[in-house]
């Protein structure tokens, strides 16, 4: 391969930093312009940092996170797709951490005031959070559904596929693994929790992925192959209805109107965020053990709780970019 | 549209972007030696960071220089011509020389007020 052709591809491969909307737009002339850049200064290294941190970057502005202001029904979307995925991480690790203690509280009722208002806190949440998920997601099918019905559905329909493939592979898995525990659905006591024992047996086989588990192979080998397969396999499926769901919220030509309901919806799932936030921060640090160590908190969960602020934080962000997309656009 | 039609567009854009410019942060710097370079003529991003490197002693790295130029578009500072050549050439709009303008005036009088007062305090040190 010659210098040229070498610098070509180089130059090809650093161009993937970026997201594909750039690509697309300044993806062969930024080319031209890196292997100038590679004639002239063949030994400097700060280029590939240059050029990684700028496709980071583009990749997050893209998000609408950060760097150049979008127009406000860009911004709105872009927004949505990030609250999708910080809800989603979220989530994920709440609902892992609300499993585990109403399923403790099935076995036996917490001793500490700490603990007992943290599950009640975090379980009125929950309840908050499917309320809203069925309102958020009302509009979203109804204007894709209408987008197919009308065949203005262009570049919609994988992003479609990954949603119901992604949804069904929770659902049914989850169901059937949830089914399958002895200490929840079939528990004798199931009926004694604060929480009804199909719903926490569900919402512990949608996490059981999230686990210190994996820092413990050997006790991991010991598991029902079936089992493992599931931890593996879940979180491809829960990852495929994420991406499949920004991409939906991405690309669809929503109304102004649904817009702001989304991004009212998105609001409240932030301050509801919020009080989950606390109601785990309250166990955490004022829960206990309690009895035979059922509340007891560990390093995952003290993982958990700093991603989950982490993904907070992100929300609140993207959702301040929306409303100073709105102002810039009102300004004009 | 009447050219006092058209100048009082131009003059409303430029407004818009000069304030667009203050809301570069970190890469306003990179946007002003842009608009500069641009000012006499159209040029694609190799002759552009040449340019750059020619009147200001700095050498722009390709990710910052496309990171300002993909900004600049977007607020209709620049825009690109259309071309056959993989390299893309850019030129300014008239907003951007109304926001080039305001901006360079600006750091006109802070580098007068900082000379001045150096002339005053330091002339003789």
């Amino acid at each position: 391969m010659t210098r040229g052709a070498s610098s070509r591809h180089h130059a090809e491969r650093l161009l993937r930093c970026y997201p594909r909307a750039w690509r697309e737009r300044y993806g062969e002339e930024f080319v031209e312009l890196l292997v100038e850049d590679f004639a002239d200064r063949p030994r400097w290294s700060g280029r590939t940092c240059n050029v990684v941190a700028s496709g980071l970057l583009a990749r997050i502005s893209g998000a609408g996170l950060t760097g150049a202001a979008l127009d406000a029904p860009d911004q709105a979307r872009a927004t949505l797709a990030a609250l999708i995925g910080s809800l989603a991480m979220f989530l994920a690790l709440g609902i892992a951490m609300w499993s585990q203690l109403t399923i403790g509280w099935q076995w036996s009722a917490p001793d500490t005031p700490g603990t007992t208002i943290a599950v009640i806190a975090m379980s009125v949440v929950v309840v908050i959070f499917a309320v809203l998920a069925v309102c958020a997601a009302g509009p979203v099918i109804w204007t894709v559904a209408r987008a197919f019905l009308h065949k203005n559905a262009g570049g919609l329909g994988r992003p479609s596929l990954l949603v119901g493939v992604g949804l069904a592979v929770v659902i049914v898995g989850s169901r059937h693994f949830g089914n399958g525990w002895p200490g929840t659905g079939g528990h004798p006591w199931s009926h004694q929790g604060m929480v009804p024992g199909g719903v926490a047996a569900f919402s512990w086989a949608a996490t059981l992925s999230i686990t210190s588990y994996w820092m413990h192979p050997s006790a991991l080998l010991a598991f029902p192959r079936t089992e493992v397969v599931w931890m593996l396999s879940s979180p491809l499926a829960m990852g495929m209805a994420v991406v499949g769901s920004a991409k939906l919220v991405r690309r669809v030509q929503f109304s102004a109107r649904v817009l702001r309901i989304e991004i009212l919806l998105g609001r409240v799932a932030a301050l509801a965020m919020s009080l989950f936030l606390v109601a785990a921060g309250l166990w955490t640090l004022k829960g206990g053990p309690g009895p035979r160590g059922l509340f007891d908190t560990g390093s995952i969960d003290r993982f958990a709780l700093v991603a989950m602020a982490v993904a907070l934080v992100v929300a609140v962000h993207s959702l301040r970019r929306a409303r100073s997309g709105r102002r810039t656009q009102l300004a004009h | 549209m009447t050219p006092v039609a058209r100048n009082r567009e131009t003059a409303e854009t430029g407004a818009d972007a000069a304030a667009a410019l203050g809301t570069f942060g970190r890469y306003a710097g990179p946007a002003t030696l842009i608009l500069s370079s641009l000012a006499d003529g159209a040029k694609h991003g190799y002759a552009l960071t040449k340019d750059i490197e020619k009147f200001a002693g700095i050498r722009l790295a390709p990710g910052t220089l496309y990171e300002a130029l993909s900004r600049l578009e977007g607020q209709k500072l620049i825009e690109a011509v259309p071309s056959d050549d993989r390299k893309r050439p850019y030129k300014l709009t008239a907003g951007g020389a109304v926001a080039l303008r305001e901006h360079l005036n600006a750091q006109r009088q802070m580098a007068d007020v900082g000379l001045g007062r150096l002339a005053r305090s330091w002339a003789t040190s």
